[in-house]
This record gives structure tokens, C-alpha cells and sequence, in this order.
């Protein structure tokens, strides 16, 4: 039946009944009566008209879309009646659906999703390192294992590295990478223009022919306007030029899940560029991160297996004497995991966070659920009177029920869209938290098909959860029982079991997510608080990328002379130095050494940087004995070297290393001693969390093959920084890309990136279980004070004092708090044994941090019953007896 | 109300096929409206069986909807509008099908009923 043409129909009906009583009235008045008379028995013969039809229209059938149509109606009606409920259901459903989406969706971007390429479970990624690092192979290694292997179709490396690209003397940085001629094949993907690279691409033939590139859609896009005639441009990347031969599809974001490239060359172009040097021809360089595609048939353990075999020989035959980080090599071994998501660092950082926030939102969303429930349970509880002259109009006890779903499913639905336009605007504040570094973090956080179907999945669960139970729940009325007690609503005089039930256990899960609110935010308070052995304030650092000037040798450390120099004078800037590792940055430089005096012990951990004069000064890093790095620690004079004190303790306990010798004791020493001039604080290294390893600091300009350092200022305000530091590039190093400056305070809170949003998340989430419960609590008090106001009133008159009366509000609520805070405790310290190692320097089971939350919690339902507290004992003892 | 609307449905139930059948002979002799097919039902019955309209319409539209019969608005005798239901050739060999499985079925219960006759 067509929804339009029913009105046609419902006229065709009445003119046929219609039709019928004239006729049976006409036959009547042909045989004598009176036409009064007549049209009265034509009635009474026919029956029940309006029965009549209706029944006859359920003949019409589709009156179910019909009553769920007029179902849809009436609940929106009630719903905007009860404007007040209708926006807390809503809102406390987009916040629970809202908050597991994001969170959600974050997951899925980083550890779940599939790479967009054909049959991603065949590919696995093979990883090189000592046991617990799935780190990348070197060239050679790569080279001997295509070799050998026979059970994938092909292998494949690549490797991310920011790039800079030329364009017309504009210098700009850009996310490229390398790949091995066999990726795109072996990933089976179609090019969107052009073609993609190809093993002649990074054959040693391609040097002389010019090399190829491929490029992103985005940056297609973009940077050429989506020209069909970028095909065949050359493009100039790190000082080389190659030639664009096609477009990457737009679905295919590289095999990193938080890094696009927008260039990929292949490997040959690193030759191109550094020649014999390129880590393309050195057994000690790991920078190939290889995938494989499995051959059709193997499995899995199978692949597994034929790589056990055939690695020994593999890494053995490349490991020589004389290369540094020998150790590493030595121990490292091959491993095959699966690669159908990619390789996702930020994954493999964030995963457990990620998944404890998971189960946080995840027991956000019962309370929520529940909330729901008691909510609309309490709502349908004070509909009983509809309710029950509804039935006793004729509606049955399943339309009832439907109508009560209906409304669930239209809070739902709507909840589910506000929450998904929640978890949008969540989900970009999530990637913001992650995002470190000076490249931004690339996500795709489109909400997929996953995401979706969980979102409902969660939304359909909340309609069951509070529609059809408390429907089931309520239409078992007797319906002549309550329509005899009269408009006197006394119908609920038992405490309504659902709700009462709910609430202990909404206060055992929001005590649960409180205490780890408190435990994460005040374990990252602390690491915030740790003192890093340098300054946070004012400090900034600049990377430089001098690697394409002319100048060399003692021209480029005269370069940097100029530029510290420029800083210097520049307004605004209190001190300058020059420094190759940042303090918490992305990684290191390994030095193993040794006293020469005393036979001391030889430190194979040692960490080392390579620091300009009054570095120590800039940075605010104390100067224990002995002098500063200065600038006549230069080339010819005696080498020199400071300690920090944790590598003087190790090195020279219980005396002065002031003018003692240490000697590297690394295969091909860069430089074979230096004498110790100073003794400086322990600075933080690699990690907050970590304490400072044994440091060891070079003056850079005593560096024989002195490549690379930044440049560190300290100054009150950063733009000061900024601007001085542009100034001396344009002076002194025209030409060179301005990269992004970053501070110490935002080097500080990257590095604490995962602690800060586990804290600020699970503090928002649980101030909402805070606030949810609350208001689920004064929606159970507030219903009970308002059923019993005429047995308060009565009591009043009786002579009951106010605390009686207060009493009598509160006694619920202790109640739900005797039940649920310590089923409440019980959960969290099971829950304590799981975040214990989330946590810096502190137990799970400090005491305070768990009173503090029992406290919070009872203040909330407090607060949350002072109103209906207030309502009860403000009842007018006459008014409440005269209603009754 | 709830209980009545129930009987009413009840009954339609109970004379569901015994009621089409009637229905649909009934118009074998032409084009007939809601309110001819009751009286001829009746005066062909010997005024035995009462047709109630509470569940003839539901049964006509019922037909209609099973394309056993096509309704069409036309002019009566007395010059009134009327929905007047004639057979389609479904509803014809329809007819003919569930006569002879009356018959059976009546035959079959006259058996029971009077067992020394056969």
C-alpha cells in the first residue's frame, strides 16, 4: 500500500459505509418506517462503524508503518513536552557514544585499520634489532634476503625521512621517502596517474637516465593544481632532481600510518646524492623497513619458519669487524609480524594508553547507559497514568511497549548523530595530543565503516537497555487496579527495583574512573614537576640544514662562528650555543669510553653530545666543578670534554676527574681521549621518566668529521628568538629552508605526549562519570521525594522534625553509597594491578589519592541531593495532605 | 472496547474462509455492492446466516487485496454512487478450487456425524 494514496482510500471507505446505511435505511423506508426510525436501525444492524473500518483497514495492510509513523508523532510530541529529560537523555548519550567514538576512532587510525592496497593480510613486515626492537634492516642485509627467500612474492623497504624541496630558490620541507623499486608491484597498487616506480627505476642505470618520483594526490593536488601535466617535471628534493613520473592513488597514504609522504624515490636517489657514502651500500646502516607479500598458499608460521632458516646466514656473512654499534648488529636477529595495517610507531607508543582510555570510555558508556535507563524508567514511572488510560482506550500491551521503544529509538538516533559531530571535534582535540615533532602527524580519521557500525552497535544497545525493559517492566499493570486508585498517581509505591539497582553500581564504575582519573593526572603532575637538570622557560631550539652549502671544513664551523655570533648581538636573546641532540628528543648519539688513569671501568652506555661554548649557560644546566665548554676549545688545542655526574661517579668514584683522561673506547674512535674540564648536573637525556644516564659532552668544534648540530637560545620572549635567529640565516646562509623552531616547554610536553593525554582524558571522563552519577542519583531522589510528598506532609503534621525529613531524602542515597563505594574500591584495586606501570614514581594504592576520590564521590551525590533534600523539607504539611 | 474489538477480530478468524467463499459465489452472479452481497447472502440462505458488516468489508477489501475480486465505483439502480466488486479470473478458479474442497469437507463431517449412512 502506497503511504499516499491511503488518504484516498480512508475517503473511498467512508462513502462505502456510507453507501451501505443509506441503502439499508432506503429498503427499510420503502417497506414503511419512518425515515428517522429507518436510519436509527440501519446503524444498529451495521454495528460499530468506526470498528469497522478500522479493522477493514488492517485488511489494507502496511498498518504497522502506519502505527510506527503515528508512534514517531506521538514520541516526539512527549519528548519535546519534556524538554528537560529529552536534552540530558541526549546529551548524556552523545557524550558516552561521543567519546568511545573518538577514542575509538583514534585506535582504529593507529593499530586497526588495514592498508588501503589489495589483500593486506598477505603482507607482513620483516624487522631487524635485538630482542623487543622491530627495527629496519640495512641495505645489504635486504639485498641477501630477496635473495634467499622463497616464500614471498616479493620484499620491499622503505624509509620516511622529511625532505626539502627546491622550487625556484624557495626552499620548503616536505614528508618524502624512499622506497625499493619492488614496493608498489609487490603492494599491487594502480597508479592514479602516470605509473608508479618500478625496478628499473632503482637499478644503478637509473643515475645516467635521471631518476624517477612518484607523488601523493594531496600533494598533486596542491603544489601543482592537479595539472595533468606534472608528468615528466622535474622536481628538486634535497639538493637532487628527479622526474615526476605519476600520481600515488589518494587512498594509499604510505606504509606508516601517522607519516604521508607526498615524494617517494626510490633508494637510488640517496646514491645520486651522497654517492659511495650512502648508507645504500653500508652493512652498518639499518634503514631499510622491509614488508613482504606472502606467496599465495604459505602461511603465516610457515614464512616464519624458511626466515629462521636462511637468517643466520643471512646476518652472518655481513657482520665484520670495525663497525660502530657493533653490539647492536651482533645481538639483532630477524622476525616476521604481521604488516596488514602497516608499521604504526605512534601505535606501538600510544597502544596500551590508547586501550586502557578504551576501557575507561567503555565504562563511561555503562554508566551512561544506565543513567539512561533510570532516567527514562523514572520518566515512564510518572507517565503510568497515560500509560494505564492509553490501555484501558484499547491499546494493547505490545503497542504500549512499541511506543515506548519508538522513543528510545528517536533518543537514540539522535543522541548517536550528536555524538558522532561530538566525536569529530574530539577526535581532531585527540590527534593534537599526539601530534610531536616538527612535522605534523598525519591521520585519517575518517569515521569508517567500523566505527559506524560500533557507534550503532552502542546506540542500539542503549534503546534495548532503556526502552524495552523499563516497557516490560511497567506494562505489567492491572490496569482496573490503577484506574480504581484514581488520578492519585499512588501507583508506584514500591521503590522501583531497576533503578535502585543501577545506581550502586553507577557509583562503584564512576569511584572506578575517578581514583584513575586522580592516580593518571597526578603521576604526570609529578613528571611535569621532576626537575630535567636545564631551563624550560625561554629555551628554543633550530635545526639547520647546511648539509648543500659550499661551505666545508673549517669554512662550516666559521659558519656556524658567523651565525652564533648574529644570535648573540641579536635584541632579545640572553645566550646562544649550538648543541646536535636536543634533550628529549627523538633520539641520541651512543659512546662507549674509558678512564686512562686507574684502569677505571669502561662504560658501554655512555651517552654523548656534541654542545657549543657556554652551552651549559644557555640551557641552565649547573656547572658542578671545572669550567664551561669555551670557544678556544677549538681545532689544535688540547681536546677537552665534560662529565656529567653520573658519568663522573661511574668513571672516577670518590675523587676529582678534573684534568683526568678519557679515552673512547668505540672501534674507530672520532677522537682517541680528551681530559675532563668540567663536572655538570645530571640533564634528563632521552625521557622524563628515565633517571639521566652517563653523559658525556664534546666541544663540536674539536669534531674531526663535524657534520651537523642546531642551534639552542635562550630568551624571554621566543618570537625574539625566532626573528633574531631568521636574521642571522638570511645574513650568513642565504638560501637555507627556516625550519621550524621548537621550545623546550613544548619539547617537554611531547615528550610526556602519551602521560598528558591519558591524564586529561581520563580526567574529563571521570569528572562526567562524576556528573552523570550525580544526576542519575537526584533523579531517583528527586521522583521519591515527589511520589511521597502526601506521607511527608503527613508525617510533618504528625510533628517529624526536619532532620527526620532529611533523613528520609538521604537515606537513598546512602543506601546506593553502602553498596556501591565498596564494590567501587574492590574494582579500582583490581583495576590498579593494570595501570601500576602507566604510572611514574608512585603506587596504585596510595591511600590518599583513593580517599580523595571516595570523598569527591560522596561530595557529588551530596550536592546532588541537596535540592530534593531541600524540596522535602520545604513541603507544606497542609497543602501536600489537602492534595492527597 | 479492547475486548469487543477482540471478539470482532475472533470472529472474522472463524469464518475467514467460510466467508470468502460465500463472498465470492455470491458475486458469480454479477458485479454486486457491500450492502446487495449481505442481503443476497441472507435471502439465499434462508435468512439463516447473518453476514456481519464488521466482517464483510474487512473480507471484501481482504479479496480485493488478493486480487479475487476488482472493485469499481458505478451508479446503482436508485441513482446512488456504489462500490460494486465483480470476479476476476483468479477469484473464478479460486472459487471453483475452494467449492470442491467444501464439499469434500462437508461431506466428510456429514460422514462423522451420521456414520450408520455410509
Amino acid at each position: 500500500m502506497t503511504f499516499w494514496r491511503r488518504e484516498t482510500r480512508e475517503a473511498e471507505l467512508d462513502e462505502e459505509v456510507r453507501t451501505h446505511l443509506n441503502m439499508a435505511a432506503q429498503t427499510l423506508t420503502e417497506r414503511g418506517v419512518a425515515q428517522k426510525e429507518a436510519e436509527r436501525a440501519a446503524k444498529r444492524d451495521f454495528g460499530n462503524v468506526e470498528l469497522t473500518k478500522e479493522v477493514t483497514r488492517d485488511a489494507w495492510g502496511g498498518r504497522w508503518l502506519q502505527d510506527l509513523i503515528s508512534d514517531a508523532r506521538y514520541g516526539l510530541r512527549m519528548l519535546s513536552k519534556n524538554p528537560g529529560f529529552t536534552a540530558i537523555a541526549v546529551l548524556t548519550l552523545a557524550l558516552g557514544i561521543g567519546s568511545n567514538s573518538a577514542v575509538f576512532s583514534l585506535i582504529d587510525a593507529l593499530l586497526l585499520r588495514s592498508l588501503d592496497v589489495p589483500a593486506p593480510r598477505e603482507l607482513v613486515r620483516i624487522t631487524f634489532g635485538p630482542p623487543g626492537i622491530d627495527g629496519p634492516l640495512s641495505s645489504p642485509m635486504f639485498d641477501r634476503l630477496r635473495e634467499r627467500q622463497r616464500v614471498f612474492t616479493d620484499i620491499f623497504a622503505w624509509t620516511n625521512g622529511p625532505m626539502v624541496l627546491s622550487n625556484k630558490g624557495v626552499a620548503r620541507p616536505i614528508t618524502g621517502a624512499y622506497a625499493t623499486g619492488s614496493a608498489f608491484p609487490t603492494l599491487k597498487l594502480k597508479p592514479r596517474l602516470g605509473r608508479l616506480l618500478t625496478w628499473q627505476d632503482d637499478e644503478p642505470s637509473a643515475l645516467s637516465n635521471g631518476v624517477a618520483a612518484v607523488i601523493s594526490e594531496d600533494f598533486w593536488l596542491e603544489h601543482f593544481g592537479g595539472d595533468p601535466g606534472v608528468l615528466g617535471q622535474p622536481i628538486t628534493v634535497d639538493g637532487g632532481t628527479a622526474t615526476i613520473v605519476g600520481v600515488m592513488p589518494g587512498s594509499f597514504n604510505g606504509i606508516t600510518v601517522d607519516y604521508s609522504p607526498q615524494v617517494v624515490l626510490p633508494f637510488i636517489f640517496d646514491v645520486a646524492l651522497h654517492g659511495k657514502s650512502s648508507c645504500r651500500f653500508r652493512s652498518d646502516c639499518t634503514w631499510f623497513s622491509a614488508m613482504a607479500r606472502l606467496e599465495p598458499g604459505v602461511t603465516f608460521a610457515q614464512a616464519q619458519a624458511d626466515l629462521a632458516a636462511i637468517a643466520g646466514d643471512v646476518l652472518k656473512e655481513l657482520l665484520t669487524e670495525g663497525y660502530q654499534r657493533i653490539d647492536y648488529l651482533r645481538n639483532g636477529t630477524l622476525s616476521l609480524i604481521p604488516g596488514r595495517t602497516g608499521n604504526s610507531p605512534l601505535g606501538k607508543v600510544y597502544g596500551r594508553e590508547l586501550w586502557t582510555l578504551q576501557t575507561l570510555v567503555g565504562l563511561l558508556m555503562i554508566i551512561c547507559c544506565a543513567n539512561l535507563a533510570s532516567l527514562q524508567l523514572s520518566r515512564t514511572l510518572n507517565r503510568q497514568h497515560e500509560l494505564v488510560v492509553r490501555s484501558a482506550l484499547g491499546a494493547g500491551r505490545l503497542r504500549l511497549v512499541r511506543q515506548l521503544v519508538v522513543e528510545s529509538m528517536l533518543l537514540s538516533a539522535s543522541g548517536a548523530a550528536a555524538g558522532m559531530l561530538l566525536s569529530q571535534w574530539m577526535s581532531g582535540l585527540l590527534v593534537r595530543y599526539v601530534e610531536q615533532s616538527d612535522f605534523p602527524v598525519f591521520l585519517d580519521l575518517r569515521p569508517n565503516l567500523t566505527i559506524l557500525a560500533a557507534v550503532i552497535a552502542l546506540a542500539a544497545l542503549t534503546v534495548i537497555l532503556t526502552g524495552a525493559l523499563p516497557a516490560l517492566n511497567l506494562t505489567r499493570l492491572e490496569t482496573e487496579e490503577m484506574l480504581r486508585s484514581g488520578a492519585q498517581r499512588a501507583v508506584g509505591r514500591k521503590r522501583h527495583p531497576l533503578a535502585a539497582r543501577l545506581l550502586p553500581g553507577q557509583v562503584a564504575l564512576s569511584l572506578v574512573l575517578t581514583s584513575l582519573a586522580l592516580l593518571f593526572a597526578v603521576s604526570t603532575g609529578r613528571l611535569l614537576r621532576v626537575d630535567p637538570g636545564f631551563r624550560v622557560k625561554g629555551i628554543t631550539f633550530f635545526g639547520v640544514d647546511f648539509e648543500r652549502r659550499p661551505e666545508k671544513g673549517e669554512a662550516r664551523l666559521d659558519l656556524y662562528r658567523k651565525m652564533l655570533d648574529g644570535l648573540r648581538r641579536a635584541p632579545g636573546v640572553e645566550a646562544a650555543s649550538v648543541v646536535a641532540v636536543r634533550p628529549l628528543g627523538e633520539g641520541g648519539i651512543d659512546e662507549s669510553a674509558a678512564p686512562v688513569e686507574g684502569h677505571g671501568p669502561e662504560d658501554k652506555h655512555l651517552f654523548e653530545n656534541v654542545v657549543g661554548p657556554e652551552y651549559f649557560t644557555t640551557a641552565g644546566t649547573k656547572i658542578l666543578a671545572g669550567r664551561e665548554i669555551s670557544k678556544f676549545d677549538r681545532f689544535g688545542a688540547i681536546p677537552v670534554c665534560v662529565l656529567n655526574q653520573a658519568a663522573a661517579n661511574f668513571f672516577f668514584p670518590q675523587q676529582s676527574p678534573i684534568g683526568k683522561h678519557i679515552r673512547s673506547t668505540e672501534p674507530n674512535p672520532k677522537r682517541p681521549s680528551c681530559e675532563v674540564v668540567g663536572v655538570v648536573t645530571d640533564a634528563k637525556y632521552l625521557s622524563l621518566r628515565e633517571s639521566a644516564p652517563p653523559t658525556i659532552y664534546y666541544p663540536y668544534e674539536q669534531l674531526p668529521d663535524f657534520r651537523w648540530a642546531g642551534f639552542i637560545t635562550r630568551s624571554h620572549h621566543t618570537s625574539a628568538a625566532i626573528a633574531a635567529f631568521k636574521d642571522a640565516l638570511r645574513r650568513y646562509a642565504p638560501d637555507t629552508p627556516f625550519l621550524p623552531p621548537m621550545t623546550m616547554q613544548r619539547q617537554l610536553e611531547d615528550s610526556i605526549g602519551k602521560e598528558r593525554l591519558v591524564a586529561v582524558l581520563s580526567l574529563f571522563f571521570g569528572g562526567l562519570a562524576l556528573l552523570l552519577t550525580s544526576i542519575g542519583l537526584y533523579g531517583l531522589e528527586s521522583q521519591r521525594v515527589e511520589r511521597r510528598t502526601p506521607e511527608i506532609g503527613l508525617r510533618m503534621a504528625l510533628g517529624a522534625q526536619k532532620s527526620d525529613m532529611l533523613w528520609f531524602v538521604l537515606r537513598e542515597a546512602t543506601f546506593v553509597f553502602l553498596i556501591g563505594l565498596p564494590l567501587g574500591l574492590l574494582l579500582t584495586f583490581a583495576a590498579c594491578r593494570f595501570v601500576g606501570s602507566l604510572l611514574y614514581e608512585m603506587s596504585p594504592l596510595d591511600p590518599r589519592i583513593h580517599l580523595i576520590a571516595v570523598l569527591s564521590l560522596v561530595g557529588a551525590g551530596l550536592l546532588a541531593s541537596y535540592v530534593p533534600a531541600r524540596r522535602a523539607v520545604k513541603v507544606d504539611p497542609m497543602a501536600a495532605l489537602r492534595y492527597e | 472496547m479492547a475486548e469487543k474489538k477482540e471478539r470482532y477480530q475472533n470472529r472474522i478468524e472463524l469464518l475467514q474462509g467460510t466467508l470468502d467463499l460465500l463472498v465470492l459465489q455470491t458475486l458469480q452472479w454479477g458485479p454486486q455492492h457491500g450492502y446487495g452481497i449481505s442481503i443476497a447472502i441472507r435471502n439465499h440462505s434462508g435468512e439463516i446466516l447473518q453476514v456481519d458488516t464488521g466482517s464483510l468489508y474487512p473480507a471484501l477489501h481482504r479479496l480485493e487485496k488478493q486480487k479475487l475480486i476488482k472493485a469499481e465505483w458505478k451508479v446503482s439502480e436508485n441513482k446512488q454512487r456504489a462500490k460494486y466488486y465483480q470476479l476476476t479470473a483468479a477469484g473464478k478458479k479460486h472459487l471453483s478450487r475452494e467449492r470442491s474442497k467444501w464439499s469434500q469437507f462437508s461431506q466428510a463431517i456429514a460422514g462423522v456425524l451420521n456414520p450408520e449412512q455410509t
